[in-house]
């Protein structure tokens, strides 16, 4: 069932959404504000332009994740130099600038709380985490979530608010603010435009949740899937069969908001390198490659590394599963493949 | 036998970001075969030197600047520590970009990472080193360690192996090992030459002949992928648990740290887990991932 941000009795917000352009406006004195945007021509964060809120017309969900903003696809991490007394290391310029995400889904602000544990474990990813503490998340509760999405079979639903520092919920003419750490409190202290959320406010928004939450009609079992995966780990045929339509592209993987998997490369211009870091695909031959081995150089075992690390892997170190739903592996793959299929089909246990 | 205490991992951080090398430099460069080289490293930072630490087992990201990073055990003993070593044979890109660089040319240095090998456990044992090809340098710098320390062990073999008698590697250590009275060493080869007067044989067969007793032993065994699948069964017929089987695997590798994704084996990372790891560990994954 839907959830509430809290027990505590808190009192909750509301604002008109004809006013979203003059509160991002504020934001934008103190943040560098991204919306979703389709000035790409594709769907996703992007700098706010001052005027332009017509993502409240289209936007269902952005194609490119918001681990983007946060992991970009090619990062500089130092550049290099060499002279008389050999080579010298330089950090790129921090701008340190803090940044507020404006309409972030519960499914990708729960992708971020996942990365987190990636990029803290053992040792600190300093590129990673200096961006994530300088950001702020404006979540936005989905009220038309797609045929592909299934978040509420990974515990979550589309207006959950756990990992948001504030949460909107579309109620109508106005949305719903909850107020969901200091961050977010913080966020609302000077917004005069803001009025006190009443009961048939409150009324509206469960409503609205409610209604959401059963709009998600894709389902996955998850029960027991880490065993299930383990005792079907050397099935060949299994991973074979829902192996054999992949054309290993690798979209599943860059669109997918946990995937974060990178390549680390240098660069030479004239006198001064670049050691930079790249997004990376487990579906990609290369990807394991080694001068004499290659572990995963067929594809089932590559779609098999895909699926473990998601259901079995990750829920070993951290207790949770790679995956929120989102639904983008299933609505962007190009030849239809079907991860809520794919695992539907997984033999309990395996034949003899 | 898991990942050993991490928690003095940060200590060797350059400016306080992982991701940053340390700078060092090639002091030395021996020929060890035809594409296999040893380079002995120092620190450029004088402090750095006197104070850089690791375990046996423990590797290392080096970097040639312009080209990119390799992961490499570090193949000296941290007993004898005036100096690093790798032995690197020349593969791919990195490996082949280093065999290029000349004595006091400059390298990157991320590490140690890893866990390394757990003395503790292996202490009061037979250690029964097995190795295949250039598979001898990551056990070199506990074999030093453990020769360096040889009274807190029991007996020691070694069995190594290449495929002919010119790829032998690190003959001047295998020639110390050979007179040392308190240790037994075969070397074999897969094919022999006349001039060859060792065993002629692949690792595990010649394993099978020499059968080490698995009583109070540990088998700790490095090489190419094949010749470690097939070690394993041969061990376990000698009686030994998977718990008495090491091993530190190797596989592609980018940041070292357990982030970048590619190394792993089920849900371990060799980066982050091991490289060092126990049979029991592994042994899930091990026929159709490695």
């Amino acid at each position: 069932m839907p959830r509430t941000s809290s027990g505590k009795k808190v009192t909750n917000k509301t604002v008109n959404k004809k006013d979203i352009a003059q509160l991002l406006n504020q934001w934008r004195q103190e943040f560098a504000v991204l919306v979703p945007s389709l000035a790409t021509g594709v769907a996703r964060l992007a700098s706010w332009d001052g005027t332009d809120t017509s993502f409240m017309d289209w936007y269902r969900n952005t194609v490119i994740p918001p681990k983007a903003n946060l992991l970009p696809p090619v990062e500089e991490m130092f550049s290099f130099h060499k002279d008389g007394e050999g080579y010298h290391i330089e950090l790129p310029p921090s701008d340190g600038h803090q940044q507020l995400i404006f309409g972030i889904r519960p499914c990708d602000a729960k992708a971020l709380a996942i990365l987190d544990m990636t990029f803290k474990d053992i040792y600190e990813d300093p590129y990673y985490l200096s961006k994530r503490s300088n950001t702020i998340l404006v979540g936005l509760g989905c009220t038309n979530p797609y045929d592909s999405c299934f978040c509420t079979s990974l515990g979550s639903s589309p207006t959950d608010s756990t990992d948001v520092d504030l949460m909107l919920t579309d109620i109508g003419a106005r949305f719903l603010v909850e107020e969901i750490t200091d961050k977010g409190k913080e966020l609302m202290a000077n917004i005069s435009l803001a009025e006190e959320a009443t009961e048939a406010d409150e009324a509206r928004a469960q409503a609205a949740r409610e209604a959401a939450y059963n709009k998600v009609t894709r389902q996955l079992d998850t029960t027991d899937i880490g065993q299930k995966l383990l005792v079907n780990f050397d099935n060949q045929d299994y991973w074979e069969k829902i192996a054999a339509k992949c054309i290993s592209c690798g979209i599943c993987t860059f669109f997918c908001p946990t995937c974060y998997c990178f390549d680390i490369n240098d660069e030479l211009v004239k006198n001064r390198g670049e050691r930079f870091r790249s997004w990376d695909s487990c579906a990609f031959p290369l990807y394991t490659k080694m001068p004499m081995e290659n572990p995963r150089l067929e594809k089932w075992r590559r779609v098999r590394q895909k699926v473990c690390h998601k259901y079995e892997f990750y829920p070993i170190d951290f207790k949770v599963v790679a995956c929120t739903g989102c639904g983008r592996c299933i609505r962007l793959c190009p030849v239809n493949w079907d991860i809520t299929q794919a695992l539907a089909n997984l033999p309990a246990k395996v034949r003899a | 036998m898991t990942a050993t205490d991490i928690s003095h991992r940060s200590r060797f951080l350059a400016q306080g970001n992982v991701y940053l090398p340390h700078l060092a430099v090639i002091k030395k460069i021996v020929d060890e075969t035809g594409d296999t080289k040893t380079f002995h490293l120092n620190f450029k930072d004088d402090k750095l030197q006197g104070e850089f630490t690791f375990n046996s087992g423990q590797f290392a990201l080096f970097s040639v600047f312009g080209i990119g990073e390799a992961p490499f055990v570090i193949s000296s003993s941290p007993t004898r520590s005036d100096h690093l070593e790798i032995t690197v044979r020349r593969v791919g890109r990195v490996t082949n970009a280093l065999h290029r660089l000349g004595v006091n040319a400059e390298v990157g240095f991320r590490g140690p990472y890893g866990n390394g090998f757990p003395l503790d456990l292996l202490s009061g044992k037979n250690l029964v080193f097995i190795a295949g090809g250039i598979g001898l340098s990551p056990l070199r710098s506990l074999i030093w360690n453990v020769i360096d320390n040889r009274d807190k062990y029991e007996n020691i073999d070694i069995i190594y192996g290449v495929r002919t008698p010119a790829d032998l590697c690190l003959k001047y250590d295998l020639e110390s090992w050979n007179k040392d009275k308190t240790l037994d060493m075969v070397t074999t080869v897969d094919e022999g030459d006349e001039s060859w007067i060792g065993r002629v044989g692949v690792v595990p067969a010649i394993l099978e002949q020499v059968a080490p007793s698995a009583k109070n032993a540990v088998a700790i065994v490095c090489g190419p992928p094949i010749m470690i699948r097939f070690t394993f069964p041969v061990l376990e017929k000698l009686g030994f648990a998977p718990e008495q089987m090491l091993t530190t695997l190797e596989k592609r590798m980018k940041c070292g740290i357990g982030k970048c994704g590619r190394c792993n084996i089920g849900n371990l990372y060799v980066c982050r887990d091991g490289p060092v790891f126990t049979y029991a560990q592994i042994k899930q994954f091990i026929s159709s991932e490695y």
